[in-house]
Parts: C-alpha cells; structure tokens; sequence
C-alpha cells in the first residue's frame, strides 16, 4: 500500500516530526527533580495521536498529508513551549488538542455529507449577529475585549467562531453570485453583499476587539481582488480602508495607544511600550541560536502563552527557530493554495483559499505585531498559542480545508 | 484562468509579507538587540536563572573566595574574603552586572556551558542538585593576604607567580573595592567618581613606565650583541643630545661594566649603552619580552607599550633607562623577570587552574603553556647572575632572604605626574628566588609613592617571596 511505503523512505518528513517529537518531551522530563513523567505521557499521546491520524489519512486518502504534518509540528512547537512554560496548562492544552482531534474529524465527515452549503447563505450573517448579541448580553470582558462568554467554568471566543462563518459566507456569495444577480439588480446585491460583510467585522469592533476585524479585513480585501472581475470594488474598499484608518488614528485612543506604542515604544516603556519592549527583550536575548528550551526567562513577557507565544519561542529556540515557525507557516499556506488551484467548483475554491488565507494573515499579523514589525492586536498564533476555542476552531477549519483537498483528489475534481 | 492567475498573485504577496517577517528579524538580530537588551527593564539582567545556585570559586587550597547562597527566592553572591578579591573574581551585582572572572567565566558558574544539560542529568543520577560549577584558581589565599596586607597603605600592585609554570599565585591591586552586592550598590558612585580609581586593576591594567626594572632587558640585549665586557665611565652625568641623564642621587660610580652598572642601577650607563645598541637593537629586545603584544589571560590584559616608529638619540638613551614613552602593566614585568627565572622560557600566565562540575567532573583543567623564548639559556644565566648581585650588594638588598639566593632588580620610574619632582616617583621590584632553582617570581609597584624601589618595594617583594617558599 502506498502509506506504508513512504513510511519506509528514510527521509520521509514524519521522522524529523517524530525525531523533533521525541527530542522534546524528553528535554521537558530530564528538565526537572524530579524527573516528569507528565511530560512523557502528554509528548507519547500527541505523538500516538499525530500519527494515527497520519496513517489514517495515508490509508483512507483523507486530504494533503504534507499539510497534516506542518500542523502537527506546528502543535509540537506549541505543546513544548507551553509546557515548558507552564506544565498544568501544557496538560490542558493537550486535552485540547485531544478535543481538537475528534472536531477534526467531525468537521471532515460534516462537511462533505452536508451537500447544501450554498443554499444557506444568509444563515452565516444571522448566525454571526446572534453570538455578537449573546456576547453582548452574556459575555464578559477579558484584555479590554468583550468576546468571550463562559458556559459553565469553559470560555468560548465567539470572534474564533465568527472568522470560520465569515470565510463561510464570503465562499457562499461567489459561488451564488452569478445566480443572484440574474435574479436580482446586480447593484442591490453588491452592496448587500459588501454591507453584510462590514457588519460582521465591525460587529466586533464594538467589541473592542481589534485583531480579528483586521484579520478578517485583510482576507476580504484579497478575496475582493481575487474572485471581483471588476477590480473599481476592491479599490473602493482599499480607500474606505485608508478612511477608516485616518479617523480611527484620529479620534480613537485605542488605535492612537497602539500606533504610539509602534513607532516609539520606549518613550512610555513602563506604560504603553510596556509589551512590546518585554518581547523585544526575549526576542533579543535568544539571538540567533536561542537560550535552549527552559534556560530563558519568557516568563517575563506579558501574555506569553496567547499573543506572545512567538517571542518566547524566539527567545529559547532562536530566531533561526522563529523563522522555522514563519516557514512552516509559508508552507502551510502553500498547501492551501494548491488546493484551491486545483478546485474548479467555486465555492470549494473560495472556501478552501479563505480558510488558508485565515492561517496565513492570522500568523503573519500576530508574529509582525510582537516583533514591533506592524501594530499589535491580540490574536492568537495558529496550533500554537494556548487556548481552547482557538485550537478548536483551527482544526474545524483545518477538517474542511482537508476535505476539500479530498474531495479533489477522489471525485475527480470538486 | 483569470481568478487562479490573481490566486497565484494573492500567494506572492503572502510570500512578500513572511520573507519581511524573516528580513526583520535578522536585521533585528544583526543590529537592533545589542542596543536595547542592556535596558535596565529588561529583567533579564537581574533575574539571571536564580533557580540553579551559582558556583563557587576557590583557591588552589579549596579555600572558599565566592559563594552563592539562597536567600528565599534569590540567591546572593557571598564574598568572605571582601575586597581581598576584588580585582581577580570582580563582582556580580544584580544592579551593575558582572566583571572580571564573574562575568568571564559566568557561563560556568550559572551553569550555562555547553554540555550543562548533559552534565545535570549525571548529577541528579549521583543525587546532587544541578549547580554552577565550581572554579579553582591558581591562586593561594595565605599568600593573597599577606600581598594586600603589605600593601594596604599603598596605591599600586603585586603579583606573585610561578616562573616555571606561570600560575598565578598571588595578584593584588590597590585601592581595590568590596564587591558585595549591598555595598557595591550603596556605593557605586563614589567609587565610580574616585580619583584613586578604585576599579582599575592596576596588576593588569594599570599602565607604568617601569624605570631601571627595564634594565635587565636592556642589558639581556647588550648580553646578546656581546657588550657584557663593555665599559663606560660614570661621572655621574652624560649629556645625549642636549639632554641630561643623572644618577640618582647624582653618584658617581667610575669605570664600570654592565653587571656593575646594573647592580647600582646606573642611569648614565644604560643612557649610552641604549645609544649604543641602537633602535633595531631595543626595538627587538621589547618586542621579544612581549611590549606590544596582545597576551591570552582569563582577566582583560592590557598590552605593554613600545610606541616609537622612529627613535632620536634621547629616545635610545631614554628607553636605555627605562623612561620615555614605554609603558609595562605589573604582571608583564612579572613575566619579564619569570622568563629570566626559566631559562629564557616565558610562560603564559593562568589564574584559573580547572572547573569542576558539583559532582565533581572536571570541564576543563589549566596547562602550563609557554608563550615565547625571549633570550637564550645562557643569556638567561648571565642576567640571573646580575641580578643576584643586585640583592646582594646593590640596590635590592633589602629583598634578600635569609638562607635563599635572591635575584632582582629595584626601579624608580618618573611619570607623567612628576615633571622632575621626586615625590610622585613609581616605586618597582622585580625579583625571583631561589636563584638556582626559582619557583617563585614577584613584580611590585607603589604608584605615585616617591619612595625608592630599593626602600619601598624590595622587602615587600623579599618577605612575599619568603613566605612562599617557607609556606610551601
């Protein structure tokens, strides 16, 4: 069989994962007096789990497999470091890996059983209003965003939920286009379309949640470019943009706070450049080679498990690390891509490029942030940084995406 | 396609944005870290791994000289000695950082050497907790303290070594500072502002013109251009070029040789005979003792001068004597009077004789090296031959030794400061012992003291030396 045989190539890329794998948790179980056995059984399970899902995809054609393995060592890279940093949320994390592992393959069958997405395309909106109102009655503010609601003890970040509903609907429309502007002034339904989507950005913007209204502006300014034949729509929205950021710099001191921090962080250093400096620090004292895993001190960095989480890995792995995680990022991406070149149907083409634009911008505009290469918002970086809904929602994504290079591969084209 | 045409364009841009992620981080790397890291809000600096207590260093005896103990959640650097140490071990203050062995062996001693991972786990087999590793120096701590007890009203220098080998047995600096971080800190600005220098090594760093003490290599030149048998007459006065050299005290010696002409330390001798051996001549002499050349040591080691290009008549008759624009750190000139106790043989000085891990696995251990082979085995003999007569009936007897062949050389050296007033004279010794067999060799300076080296430093050097050799 054919997965078997690569297993037998040397240089398959799953026995550097294993072998990075391995080098890991044993680090983290020598690390300590105690020797932790904790480490051992966390790092055996994520591995046991990455490779069952390996050998299943090899065996049952379940989507890109090289894509499969960025993921995991991207999942590695993030389970070590956090539970380098913290061993209890090291545990946790890996119990949301295990959660994110069964959604995964949940949102693998869903999507492809499910054969009426198209239809549904007002339901994406709708169903974003609703968790915006659920959070404004119910939520709770955490970091100066109010976008979480916690169900019995558990947080769940709606914005996560509402990124995967966005791309939803923005594949839903190109796929529909054509058929609603038959049926309707073609006038009406862009516009609709345009409003319906601001509001589910701005929606979060009241919020106070800045990161995921960029995101998700940045993926639709592309997905504009892309799928618009007539360029006049995405050059509208680039001069709305330039507009909405000129009156946000001007009368909004969130924004002004975050712009000042950018351009001169050590004026304020123990105030507004507070973070930044901290992760400049880290990233500085790790050099090119890094400090070794557990010899650093990311602890010093503020928000070092979510938002930070790239400077503590610049810090004990290197920057020579740092640009392992930008490249494996790069090449995620790259699969995605391909995927969705080599769709012809274009609501598999536009999904499948949304949620890889998603990955991509998302890791970008949270790793440029920390490195005071652009603003700083508070996103999390993808399979790596530490949070339940976050995980989650990326291996949902992750499912789909996979199902889509399936669907591909299997039927022929989808 | 036109839509996979702008698919492949939405890719390059994503391409474009994470190469300026890559681009911005190496640049960072390259020329933006070291300017921001030192920030005193980065905690780094304080906070350096305080959960691995740092090592220990020690004398050649296992005489504690740092230590580091937990004092709830931090640790704090323990000095017994106080100031003894300040010039060799330094200080490792959470305020002000590190200096001289803390901070050039930190790696070490806060365990963060290479194999540290691979060191841990044999010693939490062996049941130890992972530690810094320990130091032992070349140095001896009874030894240490009768050197800064003699010196302890005098600004200046003294090391004492072993010739055959270059250890560092003794190295101490005056005014010197107590390292202890509470004291450090409380204060670091009048240290800082004294103008004694409290925190300049002056064993290492300090830069003098050493006076008759550069004599011997003057004559080591004139030994080898066969002008041993040379004599000149001393009327206590000699005119080169227009400028007067006189003895001290402006005594007249009559006809004498170089071995004479040493013993008495003679100015206007030497004033000819560097005339007479010539630029090339002297030039090839201080370059062969190590005057401009950059010596490996575990502490910084600033070179000794030789800065002529070109050299006018006074410029000879001055280096002849030692004065001029040549400078010397004291333990160079303790190398140059080691090499003489060698047979010509310079060794490379060493302070830190091995690194241990807490269980007691060697990291690395200290070799004798040697570093050049300034004159011959013959000339060597000759030199320590007039050097022993230098104790004996010259102007270092009062470095002699009951019962022990003493060889050396006193200097008085005018400086910067003096302008021809003898009170801000620097004071210096050079001497080894016993002269047959030396095992121990000593450089002393008094800054600054007016004193002679005849008066001031050849006892300290004489009773170091005795001390040295009874104790062992």
């Amino acid at each position: 069989m054919k997965a078997f045989k690569t297993l037998t190539k040397p240089l398959n890329p799953l026995y550097m994962l294993v072998l990075f794998d391995i080098l890991a948790f044993f680090l983290l179980y020598i690390r300590k007096t105690p020797f932790d056995t904790q480490a051992l059984i966390v790092g055996g399970a994520l591995l046991a789990g990455t490779l069952l899902i390996y050998i299943l995809t090899g065996i049952f054609q379940l989507g890109d497999r090289y894509m499969l393995l960025i993921t995991a060592m991207l999942i590695s890279i993030g389970e070590l470091i956090l539970y380098r940093l913290d061993s209890s949320l090291g545990l946790k994390q890996a119990i949301w890996l295990g959660v994110s592992f069964l959604v995964y393959f949940l949102c693998y069958g869903l999507f492809g059983l499910i054969t009426f997405w198209k239809r549904i395309i007002w339901v994406f909106p709708l169903l974003s209003v609703l968790l915006f109102l659920l959070t404004m009655v119910f939520g709770t503010t955490v970091n100066g965003s109010k976008n979480w609601i916690f169900i019995k003890g558990m947080s769940i970040q709606t914005s996560e939920i509402i990124k995967l509903l966005f791309v939803f609907f923005l594949a839903c429309y190109y796929s529909q286009r054509e058929r609603l502007m038959d049926k309707y002034p073609r006038i009406w339904v862009t516009l609709i379309f345009m409003m319906l989507s601001y509001t589910m950005m701005g929606l979060m913007i009241l919020q106070r949640e800045w990161g995921t209204p960029m995101l998700l502006f940045l993926v639709f300014t592309l997905m504009l470019y892309i799928f618009e034949k007539d360029l006049r729509l995405f050059l509208l929205n680039g001069i709305a943009a330039a507009a909405a950021s000129a009156v946000g710099l001007l009368f909004v001191h969130h924004i002004r706070v975050r712009v000042e921090a950018l351009v001169n962080p050590w004026k304020d250093i123990a105030g507004k450049g507070y973070q930044i400096t901290q992760s400049l620090f880290a990233i500085g004292s790790g050099d090119f080679f890094g400090r070794g895993i557990g010899l650093g001190r990311p602890d010093f960095i503020p928000d070092v498990k979510t938002d930070f989480i790239f400077s503590a890995i610049c810090e004990e792995m290197g920057m020579f690390g740092g640009a392992a995680v930008i490249l494996l990022f790069l090449l995620l991406a790259y699969r995605g891509f391909k995927i969705a070149l080599e769709c012809s149907d274009t609501f598999y083409k536009a999904l499948a490029l949304g949620i890889t634009l998603i990955f991509a911008f998302q890791a970008f505009i949270i790793i440029a942030g920390v490195i005071k290469l652009f603003l700083l918002t508070g996103i999390t970086l993808p399979f790596i940084s530490y949070g339940g809904s976050s995980m989650v929602v990326n291996f949902a994504a992750m499912g789909i995406l996979q199902r889509i290079a399936a669907l591909r591969e299997t039927e022929g084209g989808c | 396609m036109k839509t996979d045409k702008k698919i492949v364009h939405a890719l390059l841009v994503i391409c474009l944005l994470f190469s300026m992620l890559i681009v911005y981080l190496t640049y960072f790397e390259l020329f933006v870290k070291d300017k921001i890291i030192s920030n005193s809000y980065n905690q780094r600096l304080n906070a350096d791994n305080s959960s691995v207590l740092r090592g220990s260093i020690l004398d050649r005896n296992g005489e504690v000289l740092a230590k580091s103990q937990f004092k709830g959640e931090t640790q704090e650097r323990v000095y017994p000695y106080g100031s003894l140490y300040s010039h060799i071990i330094g200080y490792n203050s959470r305020v002000y950082g590190k200096s001289l062995l803390e901070a050039n062996y930190n790696d070490y001693l806060s365990n963060r050497y290479d194999a540290h991972t691979l060191m841990d786990i044999l010693a939490k087999l062996e049941g130890f907790d992972p530690a810094g590793a320990n130091l032992t120096l070349t140095l001896d701590h009874n030894l240490q303290a009768q050197a800064e007890k003699l010196m302890r009203n005098l600004k200046g220098a003294v090391v004492v070594m072993n010739p055959r080998t270059g250890e560092i047995l003794a190295m101490v600096s005056k005014p010197d500072f107590d390292p202890t971080g509470s004291k450090l800190e409380a204060s670091w600005r009048t240290l800082v502002e004294s103008p004694d220098s409290p925190f300049l090594s002056r064993a290492t760093q300090g830069l003098y013109a050493p006076g008759s003490t550069f004599k011997v290599v003057v004559s080591a030149s004139a030994l080898d251009h066969g002008l041993a048998d040379k004599v000149y007459k001393d009327t206590g006065i000699t005119t080169i070029d227009g400028k007067e050299f006189r003895n001290a005290g402006g005594k007249a010696y009559g006809e004498i040789n170089l071995s004479q002409a040493l013993s008495v330390s003679s100015n206007t001798y030497f004033a000819r005979l560097g005339t007479d051996l010539g630029a090339s001549a002297l030039k090839k002499a201080a370059e062969a003792f190590g005057l401009e050349k950059d010596v490996p040591f575990e502490l910084p080691f600033n070179k000794s001068r030789f800065p002529y290009k070109e050299m006018s008549q006074t410029d000879l008759a001055s280096v002849g004597i030692g004065q001029g624009k040549i400078l010397v750190t004291p333990l160079h000139m303790a190398m140059i009077a080691s090499s003489i106790a060698n047979d010509g043989v310079m060794m490379q000085p060493w302070l830190v004789k091995d690194i241990k891990t807490v269980n007691d696995i060697t990291l690395q251990e200290g070799k004798p090296r040697v570093l050049a082979q300034p004159i011959s085995a013959q000339t060597a003999q000759a030199l320590k031959e007039m050097m022993v007569d230098v104790v004996k009936s010259g102007t270092g007897k009062k470095a002699a030794i009951k019962g022990i062949t003493v060889a050396g050389k006193t200097g008085t050296a005018q400086n910067e400061t003096t302008g021809g007033k003898k009170e801000q004279e620097h004071a210096w010794f050079i001497g080894f012992a016993p002269a047959d067999d030396p095992t121990v060799a000593v450089a002393v300076i008094a800054e600054y003291s007016g004193s002679s080296g005849g008066d001031l430093c050849a006892p300290i050097a004489g009773k170091l030396m005795a001390a040295w050799l009874n104790g062992k």
